[in-house]
């Protein structure tokens, strides 16, 4: 089965002068090796295939995309006018709104953004070479698939404060369902001891943000009702007041 | 000297657009669809093909630009990417439509001589039943398989450069994946043999 490198790399113009003397008399001589450097040649044709017919695919889209365009170039001009009016008047009506009503894009971008600097993952006196190191070390540096990837291989990927850095890496990706599967929860969770103390108040902060840009109001006035309703001091508590009020 | 500098800055924008379109890049490729489909049609028109027909033609055009960018065809290309394609398609108008002026094709010789490949087998008529059988599976893996062995085996890259690609921690965990996404494709075309 070893063998079965040299397929590649002759696909990769990448054999040694001996190498390729062995590729040689194998594919001669060996059957299960000729056998499988067919099957690989074979998935090469027929992934380029899959990968035309996408591309024709896609080229297709645009190609129905300019033919949409171009029929919206012939309309009578009193429609273009009375369009026109319309869209003036409901621009006027729009931008009165979204002063009052900030769109819930616009709440996450304000609230998520300027408090990602406030955690501070502790990452000094941890041993530099466990994953749970390197995994904050890429969470910090933005690396978040990086970040994701190694949070899954810690040695306990179920504790509540490594959910919950996950969880914010999903959100920074955009994953957001992703994201409100790993912090749900831990909004729920009792007992939080050691490095997970306290993860259940800033967990419902977060998926509260999280529930807003998947559109979700009503479960995160939900979160945001239950920080509010905690003692004063709680983690976020003024934010979530002010945001439950322009969601209402 | 000034149209010197001028080609050379269209060389290095090649290799940026070539790259990208080796990577599959969507906004790439729609870009480059978008620009020069009108200079397409148009000239197309001179050999009085219709618009259709040259729609046609434009698209396997591209998908010639993009088969040879993944194989390394165009890797030192000098001209710029829009009269590499416009010259695919005039090759194809040429010997598809069997326009009688030779002219313009001739003054394409330079690129002709840079031994650029326009006739690439687009490979679809040419399956034989395990292929196609094959091809069935491979649409049937997840969409990680997928990403794997269309990086190593489509567009070439090692797994060094897949690793950084899909973000993989390692390579030895990358190397296992794509070992097993193989094996599942083969038990698949095995389940499948041992049904008859």
């Amino acid at each position: 089965m070893k063998n079965f490198e040299l397929i590649d790399l002759y696909f990769d113009n990448s054999l040694s002068p001996k190498e390729q003397l062995l590729f040689n008399d194998l594919l001669q001589n060996d059957l299960d090796f000729k056998n499988e450097f067919i099957f690989r040649k074979d998935l090469k044709k027929v992934i380029a295939v899959s990968q035309q017919e996408d591309l024709k695919a896609s080229l297709g889209q645009f190609e129905n995309k300019i033919q949409q365009n171009s029929r919206f170039m012939v309309l009578p001009k009193k429609w273009l006018v009375a369009a026109s009016i319309f869209i003036l008047a409901s621009f006027g009506i729009y931008s009165v709104k979204t002063e009052y009503y900030p769109s819930n894009e616009a709440i996450y971008e304000t609230y998520f953004q300027s408090c990602r600097n406030t955690i501070q993952p502790v990452v000094r006196g941890e041993n530099p070479n466990t994953i749970e190191y390197r995994a904050f070390v890429a969470y910090e540096a933005h690396d978040y698939y990086k970040a994701i990837n190694l949070f899954n291989s810690v040695a306990e990927p179920d504790a509540s404060y490594i959910n919950f850095y996950k969880g914010l890496s999903y959100m920074e990706i955009n994953k957001l369902n992703k994201a409100i599967e790993l912090l749900s929860p831990i909004t729920k969770a009792k007992n939080l001891e050691g490095k997970s103390a306290n993860f259940d108040e800033k967990a419902k902060w977060y998926l509260a943000l999280a529930y807003i840009k998947n559109d979700e109001n009503k479960k995160a006035i939900e979160e945001l009702t239950l920080i509010s309703n905690q003692p004063a001091g709680t983690y976020k508590k003024e934010e979530a007041l002010e945001v439950l009020a322009y969601l209402k | 000297m000034f149209l010197l500098t001028l080609s050379n800055m269209g060389a290095s924008n090649s290799k940026n657009i070539i790259n990208l379109l080796k990577q599959g890049d969507p906004k790439t490729l729609e870009k480059i669809y978008l620009e020069n489909r009108e200079g397409f049609i148009n000239f197309s028109k001179k050999y009085n093909v219709e618009e259709y027909d040259a729609v046609d033609i434009y698209q396997d055009s591209i998908l010639v630009l993009r088969e040879n960018a993944i194989n390394g065809k165009i890797d030192s290309l000098q001209s710029n990417i829009s009269t590499y394609l416009f010259a695919i398609g005039k090759y194809k108008i040429f010997h598809n439509f069997r326009v009688r002026s030779k002219f313009d094709f001739e003054a394409d010789y330079d690129l002709v001589e840079e031994n650029l490949d326009f006739d690439v087998n687009l490979y679809s008529t040419n399956l034989t039943k395990e292929q196609r059988l094959l091809k069935k599976y491979y649409g049937e893996l997840g969409d990680r398989c997928k990403s794997v062995l269309n990086l190593f085996y489509y567009q070439g890259y090692n797994l060094d450069e897949i690793r950084e690609i899909l973000n993989y921690s390692n390579k030895k965990v990358l190397k296992s994946q794509k070992s097993r996404c193989i094996k599942q494709l083969k038990n698949l075309l095995n389940k499948n043999y041992e049904e008859f």
